[in-house]
């Protein structure tokens, strides 16, 4: 369970889009994002980030509160304590008024060529 | 401090709603229990309750480990975090469609892949899957894999290049059929595992078979323990083993930070 700094995320949408504000639920607290450009409506681009400082035990993608919004990729970059920056990507999901995604992915565990 | 005070703000608004909802909800009922000496048992969920919404689960798309059209043998080491274990993942298909558990020397008797890996010394275990091999190491104590894992590489490569059998004839021409395997795991999990878990609330399902490979998930009191990994390895696989000798890889797929509140639920 690491302290997250912050983390920023990408999330490129596909057909069926929202025009609601994009939230994240770290540790079951529903949050909007900050520092967003772009939007989540149909084939649009949405970034967004948040200074978490604060040790994640979970962090989802909130789905709209009507309507459905398919995404096709989201990219995550986080910035943890006593870890290197990584990336993380998923792929497609649709979400609604009942779903949430979970975007919580641990630091890579280390590899090295034999 | 920032996300802090936007946590606590956060859970007053939501709190006012949920108290004055409940607050009314007393009422009714107190007028109902007036007016009505039988009042009728709630059915339905207030609407001003917030949605409980499903977290959907979604794997994270790797990109390539290794280089595309590389004709050299590329092989990646990434030990376990526990350190007991290292997996070995190679650019070529060591055992298609299937994976094997060697156990011991004895059992790796014609099949190269194995023999070579059991020749080195801190080998205990070897389990081959598709393109990958997951070694266990002898001396639990060392937690350094730099050193073995270059001799396993080397070990790998040099089985590749022989051109033998990676895996002996006689354990291809007997592979069991999915179906046999998923009989006899699911025995195994309700005659044997599942009356052991489900002292601790625990229980076992068996969500897929491939090949000869399974895939369980752990769920109740299981799911979030911090005895699992020791459930897994030294309960369950010893149980699968034992009853279903063919069994290969068993995959675990429980995410154990996930549930409403697992384990002492």
């Amino acid at each position: 369970m690491p302290r997250v700094n912050t983390f920023k995320v990408k999330v490129q949408t596909g057909q069926q889009g929202m025009s609601e504000p994009v939230h994240f639920n770290f540790n079951n607290h529903k949050l909007p994002f900050e520092n967003v450009t772009g939007s989540a409506e149909s084939g649009k681009v949405f970034e967004g980030s948040f200074d978490v400082n604060s040790f994640a035990h979970s962090l989802t993608l909130v789905g709209p509160e009507s309507g459905k919004w398919e995404i096709e990729k989201i990219t995550i970059e986080y910035d943890c304590e006593n870890e290197k920056p990584y990336t993380v990507h998923f792929g497609r999901v649709t979400l609604d008024e009942t779903t949430e995604v979970n975007i919580w992915q641990d630091a890579p565990v280390l590899a090295f060529d034999v | 401090m920032n996300f802090m005070k936007r946590i606590f703000t956060g859970m007053k608004q939501e709190a006012k709603p949920e108290s004055s909802v409940m607050a009314e909800e007393v009422e009714k009922s107190t007028v109902a229990e007036v007016s009505q000496p039988e009042p009728e048992p709630e059915t339905e969920t207030p609407s001003n309750f917030p949605v409980v919404r499903s977290v959907i689960q979604i794997s994270a798309i790797s990109e390539g480990v290794f280089p595309k059209d590389s004709d050299e043998v590329s092989i990646k080491a990434q030990p376990t975090p526990t350190g007991d274990q290292c997996l070995f993942t190679v650019n070529r298909p060591l055992m298609k469609g299937y994976s094997w558990y060697f156990s011991d020397f004895e059992s790796a008797t014609e099949s190269s892949l194995a023999e070579a890996l059991f020749c080195l010394d801190d080998v205990e275990v070897v389990l081959v899957c598709e393109s990958t091999v997951t070694v266990t190491r002898k001396d639990k104590t060392l937690v350094d894999w730099i050193p073995l894992a270059k001799e396993v590489g080397t070990a790998i490569r040099d089985a590749l290049g022989a051109g033998k059998g990676l895996i002996a004839e006689k354990i291809i021409s007997n592979l069991p059929s999915e179906e046999d395997i998923r009989e006899g795991i699911q025995k195994v999990i309700d005659d044997e595992v599942n009356p052991g878990v489900a002292g601790h609330g625990g229980n076992i399902s068996l969500l897929a078979v491939k090949g000869n490979s399974v895939t369980i998930q752990m769920g109740g009191g299981c799911q979030g323990c911090s005895a699992a990994d020791l459930t897994l390895k030294q309960g369950i696989h010893t149980s699968f083993r034992k009853a279903v000798p063919m069994v290969g890889a068993i995959f675990d797929e429980t995410d154990h930070t996930a549930g409403l509140n697992p384990y002492f639920s």
